[in-house]
This record gives C-alpha cells, structure tokens and sequence, in this order.
C-alpha cells in the first residue's frame, strides 16, 4: 500500500527532475550560438515500481542526465563534404589569380597592355611591316620595341606565376602546424572520452572532437574509424594515421626542390594529400599541377619564339652586312638553353635595331627575304605543332575551361555542404522555438508537482491534527 | 520534423551572391565588355585572341600597303618621265638622221641627246625614303655609273639583280621593285644607256654616219619599248596593292564586328539581368528583416 511518505518522496523526485530538465534547457538556450555545440536533451527515466503486498505502486521519475542530439553519420558525410569543398575552393582562388594575368583582351587599345596574344601578333606583324621597307629604321626600332613588349609581357606573367606559386607554398606550409595541434587535441579527447564515457556519447566532449574533426575536414582530407571505447581514429586519405585512440602522429614538413614537402614520419605524402582534399589539397593541387602547366605553357611559347626567331635573324644578313655565325650569332632574344624557365627569363639582348637581318644570307641590305620568312613564322607551326597565336589561343581556353570547371565543381560541393549542414543544423542544432516550448512544459509540469506537493502537505497536517486542524499548520 | 534554425545565415549567403551578380553585372555595363575572366567563357577567350590576332594583322598589312604604294608610286612615275625623256631623244635622233642638218645642229643634237643622258641616268638614280628603288637589294648605293673614258661612254650597273615581295595575310606576294638592270639594261640591244651613250658618240663630231646612227636609233627605240613593258610590273604591283588593301579593309570590317559581338555585353539583356539581380536582392532582404525582428521566437510569447 502506498503511503502519504512515498507520494511526497515521488513527488520532490519529480520537482528534481523537472529542475534537472530546466538546467538542461537553460544550458541549450545558453550555448545556442556556440559553434559545435549539440542541443541535449533531457533523459527521463521512469523509477522500478514498488510491489507491495502484490500490487505494484509507480515509484516516479528520474532525470538522468542529457543525450547530445547527434548523428554521427551524418556529420561525417559532413566532413567528407566539407574536404572536397574547401580543397576545390582553396583551388579556385588560386586559379582566379592566375587567369587574372590573362585578362582577355576586349579589343579596345588599352585593354592590350599586357595581353601576350597582342604581343605575339605585334611582334611577328613589326617584321611585316618590314618587308616593306627593309632598310627603314622606324620600323627596325618597332621590331625590338614589340619584342620587348612581348618579351616583357610573358617574363612578367611568368614571375607572377612564380609569386604566387611560393605564396601558396606558404600558406600550404601554415596548414602543418594547425593540423597538428587538432591532432593532439584530438588524442587528448580521445582519452577523456575513452575514460569518462566509453559506452555512450560523452555529451560536451564529443562536441569539441566533433569540431576538431570539423575543422581538421577543412585543412586536410581525413578518413575517420570509430574505435572500441567510444575512440576515433584519424587517417589521411591515402591512409597515413594522424591520430590513434589517445596519441598523435605529428605531420612534417620541409623543404624540396625548393618547394615544401610533408612527411608523417619519413614517409613524403604530398602527392597524396594533393589529391586528398581540404585547403591544403587545393593549395597543393594548385601548386603542383595548375601553375607548372600554365608556366610550362609559356616556357614552351617563349623558348620556341626566342630560340626560332633567333635561329632566323642570324642566318640573314643585317643592316651593317654581317651574317650572324655560331661563334656570334645575331640574337634577337636572350638565347634559353632549356625549355624549362625559359618564360622568366625571357628578355631582349639586341640593341641596335640595325643587327635585324631582313636581308637573306649574302644578299645586299635592302633585300626583306628574311623578314619575310620571319614575319612568316607567325603562320607555321612552331610552338608544339601549332602556330604562336593558336597555341596562346588553346593555352587561355585550356586554362579558362579549367577555371571554369573548378567553379562548377565547387559551387556543387558547396550546395552539398549547405545541404548537409542544413541536415545537420535541423538535427542537432539549439532550436530556441523547441526550448521555448519544452520550457513551457516543463514549467507546467513544475507547476503541477509543486501543487501536488501543496496538497500532501495539507493532506499530511490533517493526518498529523487527527482532525483537530489547528495543532499543526 | 525539426528544421535548421539557422536559416538566416543561409539568407545572407544567397544574399551575398545576389550582390556579387549585381557587381557583375555593374562591371559589364561600364565596361561594355561582357567577358571580364577567361573562365566566363572559355571558348569565347580563345577565339577572341585569334580574331584579334587576324584584326591586328589586317591593320599591319594597311599599313604597309600605304608605304609600298608611295615607293611604287614613285617608281611608276619616274620610268613615266624616262618614257617621255626617251621619246624626245628619238625625236631629236631621227631629225638629226635626215640629212638636213649642218654640222653644229648636229653637235647640238649631241649636245641635247647627252643631257637627256644625264636626266635618264639621275631618274634611275632615284631613291625613296633614302633607298634607290631601281638597284635591286643594294639601295644604299647609287645604282648607275657613267665612264666617260670611252667612246662611247658606259654606264655601268652596280646594283643587283634582288627582288623584294610583300606578303599579303592571305598569302599572296606582291612584287615591289624591278631591278635597275632589267629595265635600263635590258639583253644587249634592249639597253637605254648603250643607246644613248652610242648617240651622244655618233652626233660628238658633227658628221653624220647614217646607217650606225639609224640603227642606234632603232636601239633605244627598242629599249623604250622594253621601259614600258617594265612599267607594266610596276603598274601591276599597284593594283595588287591596292586591291589586296581593300580586300583586307573590308575583312578588317567583318573581323572587328564578329570580335565585338563576340566581347560586347549586350545592354539590354544585361541591364534586365541587373534588374532581376536588385528585385532579388530586395525580396531577400525583406525576408531578412521580417525573419530576423525579435517577435519571431516563441520566448518573446511565454510569459
């Protein structure tokens, strides 16, 4: 039989309760705006009933504590997302500043500063010109001087590409040292949770390695594998461990060829993490694969413009007579010696417009042979079997149609992410409508027990009185 | 079902975008370019440096055109003037070969014939710009020499026998100068300065030796027709160079417009681009502020 003892026993265990619920909906409202933060929810348990003489009495209810409103699947796909999305991100930036050096040319004369197209055509159109009159000194002086430009033009592109390939370089290098210290704190939460919850969610813990995980997606591709004990292992991609239940494998990094490499342990993983996701895939990607094609694009243009228009000019014969020989050759550009940097260094060596030779080989000065023939490796096909003006022209739709596709893809992978943050958000973000709402019940609820504690109590006076109400009050 | 209740950052993104189209747009229309980066349109970028790259040629070509016409020009109008200074020499050869002339009329005939030879030799010693356009490759150096040592004199050619062309963009060649050789001094018989250096020899004493003088005449006749026929190239070249430029003018024209449609933002479409761009803008940022006012959360209801 139940007693008026056990009612106010069940009943201040439900006020408990009811406080326990509010705290957890005070502590939702308080961390609304933190990042990472997984609304709770308060765990109610009802209590073992109470046989007594056969019958059973409800023993009231229990506050447990909270459950984190999580999806673990969820917030990896999350994570995988958010790699792809900021390695490509990461990419188009660096890839928007390279097609800026190749601002297409609208035709008008002062969008041509800069434009190689403009230049090669100039340049190669100056020898044109010379045919004309090979002997004229105006036009021999716009020779060196579209040579110049171009010269200068692809020299300057192809130092920017440099900048910014050792702008990234550094950057690339920066992610180490916060990758690292999220690994360490990674296998620092690792132990805590292992220790404190090895069983269930381990509730604000779980929070912070989520974020970590989070931001870790951002800065490098990561594979994630649920341990034993409530654990997380943390792998790159190609599946080098960075974290193992409660240590850490610290990334590295150093200097190759001039560029920066990272290592776990002795292993060089690079290349993988290039292609493995997050800001520093895309830094990488970027600098190991978008940059070396379009400076190799330009090392290619310069070095066979320079080396073919030389070869020409010292087989002909120049203003003063002279035929260039291989002892002293009548160089137009500086001569490369290698395709690779040809682009940076590519400058003008002539001085004196009178060593163009626009005369063939033994002729008298005022023959134009060899400008023509000059002027007409514009239309031959001397830069990687196709003409100057149309391997620039493929070059800037190559380079174009990448920028291009890296948009594409990154505005994709950015739809996705909102889509799963949204996912995400739904699930486990503090929904102050929902708190409003479970505030109120609880606030009912509070109300009720409180009233029912009232009533015993008045209740328990008239037992105690035996009916003579004014003893006890 | 529970939903993402940070919706309003979600808002500002799209908020965020619709401003960067608008600042898109706002670029195409001040700078009439409709394709500011060559990831806008990839294809379009690359054609544009080949269209380009025909335009400049195009205008290159003008321009050449317009200096080898002044050379031609000259050219044409100098071997004019030695048609017309070798006409006269025959005139006054064939006076002087009728028999009716006293010995200083003769001499005077000499006389005149040797300054006509000094006019033709100068017109074939005419330079352009500096250059002597009837010496083939050697146009620095003055390409007739008279001797006056012999009887009769020789004038001697020092040029050679180079001939420049023009390219056109499409590949034709124009020929711009005819050797000094092969119009004064043309296979032997066809010579304009043996002719008349074998003239000015004849009339020197006075005495007439008509069979020769006749046949000397007879020779420079024949070397004028030669002149003219040389005259021919040239007058050939200047049609050609005329013709080429105005072909090449009107491709220039139909080039400039293909690049121009290719590169210019349409305004129009532009403009109702931007206008939806703006309404969009607004209408999110009414939602905005209706989502965002405090009377939105259900606390501001409990009590």
């Amino acid at each position: 039989m139940g007693t008026i003892n056990s009612a106010f026993s069940l009943i201040s265990g439900a006020l408990n309760a009811d406080q326990a619920a509010l705290s957890i909906v005070a502590n939702n409202v308080a961390n609304a705006s933190t990042p990472g933060y997984a609304a709770e929810t308060p765990n109610w348990q009802e209590n073992q009933p109470v046989t007594i003489n056969g019958v059973q009495y409800g023993a009231g209810v229990t506050e447990t504590g909270a459950t984190s409103l999580r999806d673990r699947v969820l917030e990896q796909r999350l994570d995988q997302q958010q790699q792809l999305a900021s390695s490509s991100g990461a990419r188009l930036t660096a890839l928007n500043s390279i097609q800026a050096l190749f601002t297409p040319d609208s035709g008008s004369t002062s969008s041509t500063a800069g434009d190689i197209g403009s230049d090669i055509t100039s340049f190669f159109s100056s020898f044109a010109s010379l045919e004309a009159n090979p002997t004229n000194n105006s036009l021999r002086e716009n020779v060196l001087s579209s040579a110049t430009t171009l010269a200068g033009d692809i020299s300057n592109a192809a130092a920017s590409l440099n900048q910014q390939s050792s702008a990234l370089d550094q950057q690339a290098s920066g992610v180490t040292s916060q990758v690292n210290s999220l690994t360490t704190s990674l296998a620092k939460l690792n132990q805590q949770i292992q220790t404190a919850s090895p069983n269930a969610d381990a509730g604000p813990l779980e929070d912070q390695r989520q974020e970590d995980l989070s931001q870790l997606s951002q800065l490098i591709g990561i594979n994630q594998i649920t341990t034993e004990h409530n654990g997380i292992s943390v792998t790159t991609t190609s599946g080098q461990t960075l974290v193992s239940e409660d240590t850490s494998v610290q990334m590295t990094s150093g200097t190759e060829a001039g560029v920066t490499h990272f290592f776990v342990g002795n292993t060089d993983i690079t290349s993988q993490l290039a292609s493995g996701g997050g800001e520093l895939g895309g830094y990488l990607t970027a600098r190991d694969q978008d940059i070396p094609s379009a400076m190799n694009s330009l090392d290619q243009l310069a070095y066979n413009v320079s080396t073919k228009v030389n070869t020409l000019n010292s087989a002909g014969t120049d203003l003063d007579g002279v035929t260039g020989s291989a002892t002293s050759p009548l160089n137009i550009f500086s001569q490369p010696a290698t395709v690779a940097g040809s682009a940076v260094a590519m400058s003008v060596v002539m001085t004196d417009p009178n060593q163009i030779a626009a005369a063939a080989a033994g002729a008298a000065t005022g023959d134009n042979t060899n400008a023509t023939a000059m002027a007409n490796l514009a239309g031959q096909s001397i830069v990687s079997g196709q003409t100057p003006t149309d391997f620039f022209s493929n070059f800037v739709s190559t380079l174009g149609a990448t920028v291009a596709g890296v948009q594409n893809e990154n505005s994709a992978q950015n739809a996705s992410v909102t889509q799963l943050q949204t996912q995400n958000d739904a699930l486990s973000s503090v929904n102050l409508n929902d708190e409003a709402g479970a505030m109120s019940t609880l606030q009912s609820s509070y109300q009720a027990a409180s009233q029912v504690f009232t009533m015993l109590n008045t209740i328990m006076v008239s037992v105690l009185n035996l009916g003579v109400e004014t003893t006890v009050s | 079902m529970r939903v993402d209740p940070s919706y309003v950052s979600n808002l500002v993104g799209s908020l965020d975008q619709a401003q960067a189209n608008e600042q898109q747009l706002t670029a195409e229309l001040s700078s009439g370019v409709s394709i500011t980066s060559l990831s806008q349109n990839p294809v379009a970028s690359g054609e544009n440096v080949l269209l380009l790259n025909q335009i400049q040629q195009d205008d290159s070509f003008t321009q050449s055109s317009n200096l080898v016409t002044g050379s031609l020009q000259v050219a044409d109008s100098t071997l004019g003037s030695v048609v017309s200074q070798l006409t006269q020499a025959i005139s006054l050869a064939t006076s002087a070969n009728n028999g009716t002339m006293n010995a200083s009329d003769v001499k005077a005939v000499g006389t005149q014939i040797s300054g006509i030879l000094d006019e033709v030799e100068s017109l074939a010693n005419t330079s352009y710009e500096g250059q002597y356009i009837f010496a083939g490759g050697q146009t620095s150096t003055s390409p007739f020499i008279t001797s006056t040592i012999t009887s009769p004199a020789i004038t001697t050619y020092n040029g050679d026998q180079d001939v420049n062309y023009l390219s056109t963009p499409n590949g034709q060649k124009i020929q711009l100068n005819v050797p000094g050789s092969q119009i004064f001094q043309g296979s032997g018989a066809n010579s304009v300065f043996g002719a008349l250096n074998a003239l000015v020899a004849d009339y020197a004493s006075g005495t007439v030796n008509t069979t020769q003088a006749v046949s000397d005449t007879q020779a420079l006749n024949t070397s004028l027709n030669y002149v003219s026929q040389q005259r021919v190239t040239i007058d050939n070249s200047i049609t050609q160079v005329t013709a080429a430029s105005d072909a090449i003018t009107s491709d220039q024209t139909q080039l400039t417009s293909a690049q121009t449609n290719l590169m210019q933002a349409d305004v129009g479409e532009v403009s109702t681009q931007l206008s939806l761009a703006e309404t969009q803008q607004t209408a999110l940022e009414d939602v905005i502020s209706q989502l965002d006012s405090s009377s939105n959360s259900l606390f501001s209801k409990l009590q």
